[in-house]
């Protein structure tokens, strides 16, 4: 699909964006004959740019797609993982559904809350960590599951979840990969995934291309 | 109708049209299904599950909401089952669980649907003993309208209005899921022209509008049918009083015109009705300052002052905010009291009287309905014609007819419109002969225009533009297959008063006077020989002590005419004004004597819409202190001048409207009040005749050559007497502004917000600029009627040039 070419009061709406996403807007409008059809991918984007879902990010989609604040704040507010509050570094997600819970993602996430000294669904002061609890993420076979922005590792205990804070603490990483936390903290996978996801995350916005949060990383 | 399907309900067989839902069939026999978010004139969408009925279909019965169930040939269906009934409980107990039940207090009690289906099909008793969501209550969600969300019961009938119907979609669902509520977004109020609709369909007292809220009960309402006077498209109301104060108007659905929708204007409009600076005494000048007069002393000072000069040096002025009855009086008083030709109710802001009244042939409102392609070239409707916009965009939104807009800068309409041409004010004339001709550009808009039916729906687009470029489009759309034209005027009556012969060339009901001069004076008497002044001739004839005196009827030429400082050198110049209004006025202020008069809801009579449709309007309150009705003020005034009018009553005068008025023949009140006119009569009836067919022409204009162009367009909420007298939307009015794109504004070494001089022929003015990049270039764009706007006056040719000490 063609990019799009953007008009003047759609590029004053995003000057303040970086070139890559500016780029990724273009290519993301070009690929819907209705550019409202680009409200959700496009929300993803002004979430790399700002980290979360904020005021202007949703009104500089709303100008990007021709609908109004309050149609775009009506998309973003029904989806969980449009975060509409500033998160932490990390977003440390565990999942709590059934495969997961009977194999103690209840120790897992006491840990993690532990450890981080950050309630379930809160962000720490520090701005390190976010900690939530999130429904399946389709790797029963590898539970109890963490994500760590969206970069998944597989077969945690509570012991290996605090040592995954503590590395994230004290590494301070800004790029995370599921291939790199999986070998340090992991047990037990599902199986391989068919696609690898090498590019790593850098915010918690999730990986997959065309929207990876790395993408843009120098 | 071979489109007609049989189904049967509750044991009982009717009929629909294939293709319509369950709930309005049963209906529409008579059988009510209940129901919260289903509205006839939006889409279904079945989110309340209130009209769920058994359907026996082929694997049983099955509960169906009926609301998005389409009928089918032989289908049976059960609205009064036990299982119904169970399921109507649990839709109910469900929706109460968070509803505050807050009943005593709130506004709509007495008349709220979610009240009344709790009575009639409610369980009596809810299981839920937890504590209910919790929410602020009420936040104001637009100057005009509070939200209480713990009352609301998600029906997102105001949603889908806004966005369905007015197109602006500033209210929307967030955190959908248990915490869900209807909310604007942050800095982006629900200020649309249309938001009082949602108050009116909210099915239970979420959304309440400022100037009711607490001001009655509905029980202890009062009302009356009557008709939007705000505007020339005459929407249906329902206007409503709680001790003898018109508290409240509602649209009704009417086919015709509103369909049940009303702009904020029309609705919150009555509060200029019980302002405290309306007239009710008459008033004399003694030395520049009035004094209060008694009513004997006011109409003998007239009567001698008026007979004093010959009747061709007065002249009559307005009339188009008046109903026909009172048109007609002012009319005949001037014609064969005073014996004057100069009478005019337009300020020339609008179109030829010949054109406006006897174009054919002419569109109606519902042929927007069949349309396949609307040409729109006149004013921006949702500013002017914000009910006619409505309909537009339906017809072009929803039923798919192909809008062309040829405006000079972007209208309400355009996100709806399949062609935009947008060109500088004064090129008019080479636009239209691009379209007419061969040019390439216009190629599509040719084609699109070759599908008919077509409707036209002309006019002036801003104050300066010349009123002929109106007829020579509707001279253009007369070619076309099945083309039909619409002109428009803006004024309440404006149709109305010139079908009462307010206007030089016309006489009452749709005559030319050059054709019907002898036949009226059969009825009337002797009339004034020769055509009179229009209103721009008046004034200067005023100015120029060609003629003396002036009477002027609900009109104020001061702010409305397109020259505000002939309009003052006239009524300066003028030996001795008389004026009937409701306010003082800056017109009415020159006035050596004041006459109060009643107006809206205070005064029974007819008025005719832009259609030709003529309707009725009602009496509802009393009109304030010594105010009386404009048609037996001139009464008295031609008695006290040797004369009879005959005006006794309204209802007399319109039976000699009836009479006299050849395209009113059969016009009566009982039919409008009681008969097939419940929905307005369009004019001519089967024994009606219009003797004027008016073939409009295209004059060849020349277009106005210069730098700049001047669109001096009008807003909803403007300096009008009536919107400065209505507190709420008062505070609504927009601050002037000069409107340039961004590259004029550059080119010209301004900043937004920096002052800027735009001058022409007929005033000048000095406002902060502001980008409108809609606009094209050597386009320049001045809301008109403003307080800070007026001196500007209409000229098209203008220049702009950097303000303050620049």
């Amino acid at each position: 699909m063609k990019p799009a070419t953007l008009s003047e009061a759609e590029m004053d709406a995003i000057s303040d964006w970086s070139e890559s996403s500016q780029q990724l807007v273009r290519e993301l409008l070009g690929k819907y004959p209705d550019k409202r059809s680009a409200v959700m991918p496009l929300l993803y984007v002004s979430m790399i740019e700002n980290g979360y879902v904020t005021a202007e990010g949703m009104k500089s989609v709303a100008v990007l797609t021709g609908l109004t604040g309050a149609q775009v704040q009506s998309v973003a507010s029904f989806y969980s993982m449009y975060k509409r509050e500033e998160l932490g570094k990390y977003l440390v997600s565990v999942c709590t559904s059934i495969s997961c819970f009977l194999l103690g993602a209840d120790d897992v996430l006491a840990a993690i809350e532990d450890e981080t000294g950050v309630p379930d669904g809160e962000t720490g002061h520090d701005g390190t960590f976010t900690v939530e609890h999130v429904e399946c993420n389709g790797a029963c076979g590898g539970a109890p599951v963490v994500l760590v922005n969206y970069e998944m590792v597989e077969g945690v205990t509570a012991e290996k979840a605090r040592e995954l804070v503590k590395w994230l603490r004290d590494g301070g990483p800004d790029v995370v990969g599921t291939e790199e936390m999986q070998q340090l903290f992991g047990g037990a996978k599902s199986f391989d995934w068919a696609v690898r996801e090498p590019e790593g995350a850098v915010l918690p916005v999730p990986a997959f291309a065309p929207y990876g949060s790395a993408r843009g990383v120098k | 109708m071979a489109d007609l399907v049989t189904i049967t309900v509750d044991g009982v067989a009717m009929q629909g049209k294939a293709g319509e839902v369950l709930i309005k069939v049963a209906e529409d026999n008579g059988n009510f299904i209940p129901r919260f978010c289903w509205h006839p004139r939006m889409k279904p969408v079945g989110m309340c599950r209130m009209c769920l009925v058994e359907v026996v279909g082929p694997r049983g019965r099955m509960l169906v909401p009926s609301c998005t169930t389409t009928i089918n040939e032989g289908m049976e269906v059960d609205t009064q089952s036990a299982v119904v009934k169970k399921a109507q409980e649990g839709v109910l107990e469900y929706l109460l669980i968070n509803h505050p039940l807050d009943c005593p207090v709130c506004d709509k009690g007495g008349e709220c649907p979610l009240q009344d289906h709790t009575v009639a099909y409610g369980p009596g008793e809810s299981r839920f003993v937890e504590e209910k969501r919790h929410f602020e209550k009420p936040i104001p969600i637009s100057e005009l309208v509070l939200l209480d969300r713990e009352r609301c019961i998600l029906c997102a009938r105001c949603t889908r209005f806004s966005d369905e119907i007015s197109g602006d979609p500033l209210i929307e669902f967030k955190d959908r899921g248990n915490a869900v509520q209807v909310i604007t977004f942050p800095g982006e109020p629900f200020s649309s022209y249309f938001s009082g609709n949602t108050v009116q369909i909210c099915p239970v007292g979420a959304l309440t509008a400022k100037p009711y809220r607490f001001k009655a009960r509905p029980w202890d309402l009062e009302a009356v049918e009557s008709v939007s006077m705000v505007d020339s498209i005459g929407s249906k109301v329902s206007v409503q009083s709680s001790q003898n104060e018109v508290v409240r108007i509602d649209g009704i659905d009417n086919d015709a015109t509103n369909h049940g929708w009303l702009s904020d204007k029309d609705r919150f409009v009555f509060e200029s009705i019980h302002s405290a600076d309306r007239i009710t005494t008459p008033l004399i000048k003694e030395e520049g300052q009035f004094r209060e007069a008694t009513w004997g002393e006011a109409l003998d000072l007239v009567a001698e002052r008026l007979t004093s000069f010959p009747g061709a040096q007065v002249a009559g002025l307005g009339g188009a905010n008046s109903t026909n009855e009172e048109a007609y009086t002012f009319g005949k008083f001037l014609r064969t009291i005073v014996v004057t030709p100069h009478i005019d109710a337009q300020l020339d802001d609008g179109l030829d009287p010949q054109f406006l009244v006897g174009v054919t042939p002419r569109a109606a409102i519902p042929d927007l309905e069949t349309a396949k392609t609307i040409l729109l070239w006149a004013a921006d409707l949702k500013e002017e014609y914000p009910v006619l916009y409505l309909r537009v965009r339906r017809a072009a939104a929803e039923l798919g007819a192909n809008l062309i807009v040829v405006h000079p800068r972007a209208t309400g309409l355009d996100d709806v419109a399949t062609h935009k041409v947008r060109y500088r004010p004064g090129t008019g004339p080479e636009v239209l002969r691009e379209l007419t001709g061969d040019d390439a550009d216009y190629t599509e808009i040719r084609e699109a225009l070759a599908a008919g039916p077509v409707v036209g729906i002309v006019g002036r687009t801003g104050l300066g533009e010349d009123p002929r470029l109106a007829e020579a489009v509707a001279a253009f759309v007369r070619d076309f297959s099945e083309g039909k034209i619409m002109p428009l005027a803006r004024r309440g009556n404006v149709v109305g008063a010139l079908d009462m012969g307010l206007a030089p060339t016309l006489l009452p009901g749709r005559v030319s006077e050059s054709a019907a001069h002898d036949v009226l004076e059969s009825e009337w008497g002797p009339l004034p020989e020769g055509l009179g002044r229009n209103a721009t001739s008046i004034l200067e004839g005023l100015r120029d002590g060609e003629l003396r005196a002036l009477i002027m009827l609900g009109t104020d030429p001061v702010r409305d005419h397109a020259e505000p400082e002939l309009a003052a050198a006239g009524l300066d110049g003028a030996e001795f004004v008389v004026a009937m209004d409701q306010f003082i006025t800056d017109s009415v202020a020159a006035a050596d004597v004041v006459f109060p008069v009643a107006g809206f809801a205070e005064v029974e009579g007819t008025v005719t819409n832009i259609e030709g449709r003529v309707q009725k309007v009602n009496r509802l309150v009393p009109s304030p202190g010594q105010t009386r009705a404009t048609w037996s003020v001139l009464d008295d005034l031609a008695r006290r001048m040797d004369g009879n009018l005959g005006a006794t009553a309204a209802a007399a005068i319109a039976k000699e409207i009836t009479g006299v008025a050849p395209a009113y023949h059969g016009v009566t009140w009982d039919a409008l009040d009681w008969g097939d006119g419940r929905e307005g009569l369009l004019l001519p009836l089967a024994e009606g005749v219009q003797h004027l067919e008016y073939i409009p022409v295209d004059g060849q204009l020349a277009s106005v050559d210069a730098r700049y162009g001047l669109h001096l367009g009008r807003v909803l909420y403007d300096d009008g007497v009536r919107v400065r007298m209505s507190p709420s939307l008062a505070a609504l009015r927009p601050e002037g502004a000069v409107f340039l794109n961004a590259a004029a504004l550059d080119a010209l070494g301004l900043a937004p917000g920096s002052p800027a001089v735009v001058e022409g022929a007929s005033g000048r003015v000095e406002l902060p600029v502001a980008v409108d990049n809609s606009l094209g270039d050597g386009t320049v764009y001045v809301p008109a009627n403003l307080e800070s706007t007026r001196s500007l006056g209409a000229a098209v040719a203008v220049t702009v040039s950097p303000g303050g000490d620049a």
